[in-house]
């Protein structure tokens, strides 16, 4: 089980920089991502926003965090004031409130998790090239089903 | 043959695929073997039927029913599994009642077969398949085939994997209500196909591999008691255990994963050079332990072990000189081959108060042991098992006596392979009752149950029931 273990230990690592406000001078791009399928209506989905795939690999922070209360089977989160370009998103659904993602003892994940365009990986993140969406100037949207 | 002959020959040969013909297919023939029907694909669920009863009279008061459960869809599209121990498990249901018997067998329903059904492709790895494109593995649960064993717990009749948690049977539908959580935060965890079940119904059980396992203690209702995590100190594969009533015994066999790959069957190393170590672990403080070592050989299967007066402890177990059956084996077998590898002996261990430890072989090659769970952890005289290998598979099925060290053995012939018989006691004794078990019945073409006089096994069935259609050979099962 150790392969397992090494390669799903790192399947969401969040990071824990507080979303970041938009750069100035960069023209507004609007993001409303919602959540669905979500089991356990307690907790919250908490996310994770990288604009580069170095970043979304580890090698960096998440452009914005995403945290939100999973009151209903389905809820979203707005983020305004992002720099077009493109991103991927790890989420997971914090169903115990710690902010963490809850592991069993052999560190494998046990919180509903999910990445932008519902991208599956194999034991492992999704890969980048999967997760990645453009965003626009203007409003956009990304459906997460959490699972 | 002249070279023009030849060359024509060489051509042709390619052209029709004889080239993708290996040199253990071409021993074996250009049909498949016989034995093939032993792991064949079941495309369905096969509906509540009567066997056919076609020799014997059923012992009046006997009422059984004998859960098994085995791999039974290998191939999707144009691929197959890599491994005889990575298909799709079917859970059969045998009951014995009122003069008759009857079968239900259900698939597992687990999200490997829902992925793998929906693709029409095997993409999910296991224990001897690596990874195909469309492979989706979130955590160890997504590749579970749940096809290894069955065990009845609090009413829930959970089919067993080993490299993550049980799947939760209705006992009498067979209809999966999904996997087994025994506490939040120890979901996706492993959980070995061999429990150790004390006869309380204390339930004991390892999980995982490697230099970390994870200690289960179940309640007799299925709940968890405590679980733990210990280091066993080296990364040794282990799909058994054993147990005395005070200990927990772990067999560290030579066969060890080193870096991280897929198929472990081909990721893991044989290092006999290292040698077989055995840790026997205090049941009431998994901190105190001892070890004994012995010559390296590889197992899969052990049997319920004991301790004596003086500290002295006996198990057995189905020793094979070298892992090649399960790295190459039983890989072979889906392909319709032969590879021929050394018989698992039937063999006591003894592992003594002074720290020496030594093995007693019989002599005998053996697999699937079993015995009466009614003395499971205390001195026990006998140890069935399946024999008599003709090919991969056993044609035979025995009670060896370890005080007077002879088999009570009967041969079904070379049309039936046959699978894990268990003890249904009737007296006190560890003979007062009867085997109960499978066979595949080739020349028939349809799978076989049989109850034999555990005090007579040479004489053969008292009674054998036929099936409509012939299962796959199944590993383990539980009598429930």
């Amino acid at each position: 089980m150790t392969h397992l273990k090494a390669t799903l230990a790192a399947v969401i690592l969040i990071g824990t920089a507080l979303g970041s406000a938009a750069q100035a001078g960069a023209p507004a791009a609007d993001l409303t991502i919602s959540f669905t399928g979500i089991a356990e209506q307690q907790g919250a989905v908490l996310g994770a926003v990288f604009d580069s795939e170095a970043a979304y690999n580890g090698g960096g922070k998440p452009v914005r965090t995403i945290m939100v209360a999973a009151s209903k089977a389905e809820v979203a989160a707005q983020l305004n004031g992002l720099a077009p370009g493109t991103y991927a998103i790890k989420a997971f659904h914090d169903v115990d409130g710690d902010q963490q993602m809850g592991t069993n003892p052999f560190g494998m994940p046990i919180e509903p998790f999910a990445f932008s365009n519902n991208a599956q990986g194999q034991m492992g993140p999704a890969k980048w090239a999967d997760a990645k969406f453009d965003v626009t100037p203007g409003t956009n949207s990304q459906s997460i089903i959490i699972r | 043959m002249s070279d023009l002959d030849r060359r024509q020959f060489i051509a042709t040969g390619l052209l029709t695929g004889a080239a993708l013909i290996t040199p253990d297919m071409a021993l074996a023939g250009a049909s498949p073997p016989d034995w093939a029907l032993g792991v064949a694909d079941v495309e369905a669920d096969v509906p509540h039927e009567v066997l056919q009863l076609v020799m014997g009279k059923v012992p009046a008061g006997l009422a059984a029913t004998l859960y098994r459960n085995g791999p039974a869809k290998f191939r999707r599209g144009t691929g197959a599994s890599g491994h005889w121990f990575d298909g799709d498990g079917l859970v059969r249901k045998f009951r014995v009642a009122d003069g008759r018997a009857t079968l239900v067998a259900r698939f597992v329903d687990t999200p490997k077969r829902r992925l793998e059904t929906k693709l029409d492709a095997i993409v999910q790895p296991g224990f001897g398949t690596g990874a195909r494109a469309g492979s989706v593995v979130g955590g160890p649960d997504d590749a579970n085939a749940s096809n290894t064993s069955v065990l009845m717990a609090g009413g829930q009749l959970l089919a067993l994997w080993e490299g993550g948690s049980p799947s939760v049977l209705d006992p009498e539908t067979l209809a999966t209500r999904g996997f087994k959580t025994f506490r939040r935060d120890l979901k996706q965890m492993p959980f070995l196909a061999h429990p150790r079940v004390e006869p309380d119904g204390t339930i004991w059980n390892l999980g995982g591999n490697g230099e970390g396992t994870f200690v289960w203690k179940l309640h007799p209702d299925g709940s968890l008691a405590q679980g733990q995590m210990i280091s066993v100190e080296r990364n040794s594969y282990f799909h058994d255990f054993t147990a005395t009533a005070r200990h927990l015994i772990i067999v560290l066999q030579p066969w060890v994963q080193e870096g991280f790959s897929f198929p472990l069957s081909e990721a893991m190393r044989w290092r006999p050079e290292l040698g077989t170590r055995v840790l026997v672990i205090d049941k009431d403080d998994l901190t105190k332990r001892r070890t004994f070592e012995l010559p390296a050989f590889s197992f899969f299967h052990l049997a319920d072990g004991w301790e004596e007066r003086d500290g002295t402890i006996r198990f057995d177990g189905c020793l094979e000189a070298d892992p090649i059956f399960g790295q190459r084996g039983a890989s072979a077998l889906l392909r319709g081959e032969y590879v021929k590898a050394p018989s698992p002996m039937l063999t006591q261990i003894v592992l003594r108060p002074d720290g020496k430890a030594d093995m007693q072989t019989t002599r005998i090659a053996a697999e699937f042991p079993s015995s009466d769970k009614r003395v499971a952890g205390q001195a026990r005289q006998f140890t069935t098992h399946v024999t008599n290998y003709r090919g991969p598979f056993p044609h035979g099925i025995a009670m060896w006596d370890w005080s007077r060290g002879r088999d009570d053995r009967f041969d079904f012939g070379d049309q039936q392979l046959v699978e894990e018989f268990l003890f249904v006691p009737l007296g006190a004794g560890e003979r007062e009752g009867w085997l109960l078990g499978t066979t595949l019945n080739l020349a028939e073409r349809k799978t076989e149950l049989h109850l034999i006089d555990a005090a007579h096994v040479a004489a053969g069935p008292i009674a054998t029931w036929r099936a409509s259609l012939p299962l796959p050979l199944t590993f383990h099962g539980t009598i429930g």
